[in-house]
């Protein structure tokens, strides 16, 4: 599944980035690597950004959905 | 005479380079003394800030360059920085990285370290990070990177001087520091590309000649041209390399390399920093749940709207009785002295332009850039934009546009340099576009004085409410119509800070500072104009012509053309020129209601003035400029039609 399909309070791991080079170096650039954990703090209104936290450096990112539709994640049991 | 010193002779150049939220501009603003000059890189939209530090009694030039998450040549910023490093420009870069969040700062710090440009580090926000229990061994990264490290918190003044004297120790004797070793197959494959490197390449690109063989490892389409350029066959075999490389991972061609940087980095962060975990994140916790939830989070960003435009209005009223009551007095006695001479218009004029900028524009500015400054310091802003981006997405606008727009309601002039914190052109030009139908300070007095005084409050709010319904109407048309990429939100989310008063204060007076550089002297120099203009009499020559307009479309009296005209040079001054063409300051005894109104919504939609165009076609050029005057002035003459027809 995407990012934008986890519900709040999940915790998920990046399995695959999706998109081009572009996206690969800006997400490396907020933290976000393949193999990283994710958690969905919470999501803003009108189908707004999504606010994730790398609990691994304390890092949180706002993602808007398009970007969060390029993450493939998968489940992570706590 | 201290700035004589340098004597003609070139000063070190510093440039600052980082990833966005590092503190970078605020250690620029901690070392600029009170000038700095902006500007933009040629040919590009992307600007950055220059200024002239003194350290250890000697004189250096500081470029505070565009923040940025790699050096990637993927949007603007990137590249721009990147190409004024491989310039040679700089004597000596220093790398600002944000201590907290350290493990993801060393990668951009391991490519720039790449790029070989003698280098020091400035380890900012060390208070922040041992906050967050991260605590680094600055001997042990000093090591491992080979160049100077200074502990920095750039925001109380903290290590900023030392950062400086490290740099200019480092222009006298450049040294480089230990490129980061990637795992073996890496290696070797860098080797097979240096040995068959050809010899004028890394010349061509400005860098060593391993930083090209990473590159090209990379996937950088710039250097690929390059390289096709100097040896195409060599570019061949670069191309087959990197295949080689990432099918032996089994990983994707274009993340290869930064799969290894990541993990090289990790080690390194591992090597030099202790983490303690720390459970004191409650206070963020708590807070961002009111902040950020999706319901109580608008509210609270609605209540922060409003004590920013409360405070604008409050103290802006209060400090323009204080400012404007003496201008006043003196343009009174110099319209008694009124002597009928040439020189003495120009001279009226321009005692008059001085009076509007410190007496109209001022006064509202300073408490919003206040504000503003705050809410940035205190970390709310990329909140705020975190809450408003879905609704702002609808308009073709960004979370992060909510700022300039704000900004507009004080001055457009900082709002539109403002649009630069935007990533993409497309995202630039669109709130350039719409920043100019918000009304700033000086046509929300004509607002106030007219519509709040004659037809009632609500009429006013009308107005305001009908103002951002037409901006966002004009935002969702032109979002359909401005090509270009829209940046998704991708935004850091900081941790709460409190800002020392200093820093806050600096970075108004820097904001300031941009109005009365780029907005005030074309304000005077307007003025001047038109006391000229008017000492000729041209009166009623503008008013004839502006008739079939004024008259015949929004039926409004004729007098009132010479106010439109003169609006665009002085648009704050368009009740004092309503009240002198119409002969009376009670207006509503030679106005209708749907007059006023109609009036009104025209000033406060139509072309903006003189300064905000000049600053418009600085910053994305004389056709969106162009087409911004054609579009005010086309909602302005609908919105005052439609008035006329409906009331």
């Amino acid at each position: 599944m995407t990012l934008e399909q986890v519900p709040k309070g999940s915790r998920v791991k990046v399995v695959k980035r999706t998109s081009g080079q572009r996206f690969a170096a800006s997400m490396d650039g907020m933290g976000i690597h393949v193999g990283d954990e994710l958690v969905v703090v919470g999501s803003a209104p009108f189908s707004g950004p999504i606010l994730v936290e790398v609990p691994a450096s304390g890092i949180q990112v706002a993602l808007g959905r398009g970007m969060a539709k390029k993450l493939q994640v998968e489940p992570v049991s706590a | 005479m201290k700035s004589g010193d340098n004597g003609g002779e070139r000063l070190p150049v510093i440039a600052l380079a980082g990833q966005p939220n590092c503190g970078k501009s605020t250690l620029f603003n901690a070392l600029a003394g009170f000038k700095a000059d902006t500007g933009n890189f040629p040919g590009t939209t992307v600007s950055y800030t220059a200024s002239e530090v003194v350290a250890d009694g000697r004189h250096a030039r500081i470029i505070d360059l565009p923040g940025t998450y790699s050096i990637s040549p993927h949007d603007a910023a990137e590249l721009v920085t990147r190409n004024y490093l491989l310039s040679g420009k700089a004597d000596v870069l220093v790398a600002v990285v944000d201590a907290s969040v350290l493990a993801r700062s060393i990668e951009l710090t391991l490519q720039l370290l790449e790029m070989g440009v003698p280098m020091v580090l400035a380890l900012n926000m060390v208070d922040e990070a041992e906050r967050k229990g991260i605590v680094v061994d600055v001997d042990a990264l000093q090591e491992r990177l080979g160049i100077p490290v200074v502990p920095t918190v750039a925001i109380r003044g903290k290590g900023v001087v030392r950062v400086v004297s490290r740099a200019l120790a480092m222009v006298d004797e450049p040294s480089h520091g230990k490129v980061p070793i990637y795992d073996r197959d890496v290696e070797e494959t860098v080797k097979g590309l240096l040995d068959r490197m050809p010899a004028g390449l890394s010349d061509a690109v400005g860098a060593p000649a391993r930083f090209v063989a990473l590159r090209l490892l990379e996937g950088d389409h710039v250097i690929e041209d390059q390289a096709r350029r100097v040896d195409s066959d060599f570019l061949d075999f670069a191309l087959a390399e990197r295949k080689r490389l990432a099918q032996l991972h089994d990983w994707p061609e274009e993340t290869t390399l930064s799969s290894h940087r990541h993990a090289v980095a990790m080690d390194l962060f591992e090597e030099v920093a202790r983490v303690v975990p720390r459970k004191r994140r409650s206070f963020r916790d708590r807070l961002d749940s009111v902040v950020m939830h999706p319901v109580l989070g608008l509210v609270v960003a609605a209540a922060a709207f409003a004590s920013l435009f409360l405070a604008a209005f409050l103290v802006g009223d209060w400090l323009a009785g204080m400012i404007g009551g003496p201008f006043e007095r003196l343009s009174q006695v110099m319209a008694h002295l009124a002597a009928d001479s040439i020189l003495w218009a120009v001279a009226r004029g321009f005692v008059e332009g001085v009076a509007g900028g410190a007496g109209i524009v001022l006064p509202y500015l300073l408490p919003l850039l206040l504000m503003m400054s705050i809410y940035e310091d205190v970390g709310y802003l990329p909140r705020a934009a975190y809450m408003v981006d879905g609704l702002l997405h609808r308009i073709g606008l960004h979370g992060k546009s909510i700022i300039p727009l704000i900004l507009g309601y004080g001055c457009n002039v900082p709002a539109i340099m403002g649009t630069r914190i935007l990533e993409t052109p497309r995202d630039r030009v669109l709130t350039s576009l719409l920043v100019p139908f918000i009304p700033c300070s000086a046509r929300t007095v004509v607002i106030l004085a007219l519509v709040a005084a004659l037809l009632g409050p609500w009429y006013a709010l009308g107005v305001y409410v009908l103002n951002i319904l037409v901006t966002a109407l004009v935002g969702r048309a032109l979002s359909s119509v401005v090509k270009g990429t829209q940046a998704g939100l991708l935004m850091d989310v900081p941790p709460y800070r409190t800002p020392p008063v200093r820093s806050v204060l600096k970075k108004v007076w820097f904001r300031t500072y941009e109005f009365l550089v780029a907005a005030w002297p074309i304000l005077i120099v307007a003025s001047v104009v038109m006391g000229v203009l008017e000492y000729v009499g041209i009166n009623d020559w503008v008013n004839a012509f502006l008739s079939p307009l004024t008259v015949g479309v929004l039926g409004l009296p004729q007098a009132v053309g010479v106010t439109l005209f003169f609006g665009l040079l002085r648009k704050e001054l368009s009740l004092i020129l309503l009240f002198q063409a119409l002969g009376t300051t009670d207006v509503a005894s030679v106005m209708t209601p749907a007059q006023i109104l109609g009036f009104t919504l025209f000033v406060t939609f139509y072309i903006p003035c003189v300064a905000t165009i000049a600053t418009m076609v600085r910053e994305v050029g004389w056709r969106w400029a162009g087409v911004s005057a054609a579009l005010n002035t086309a909602v302005a003459i609908v919105a005052a039609t439609l008035v006329r027809f409906l009331w």
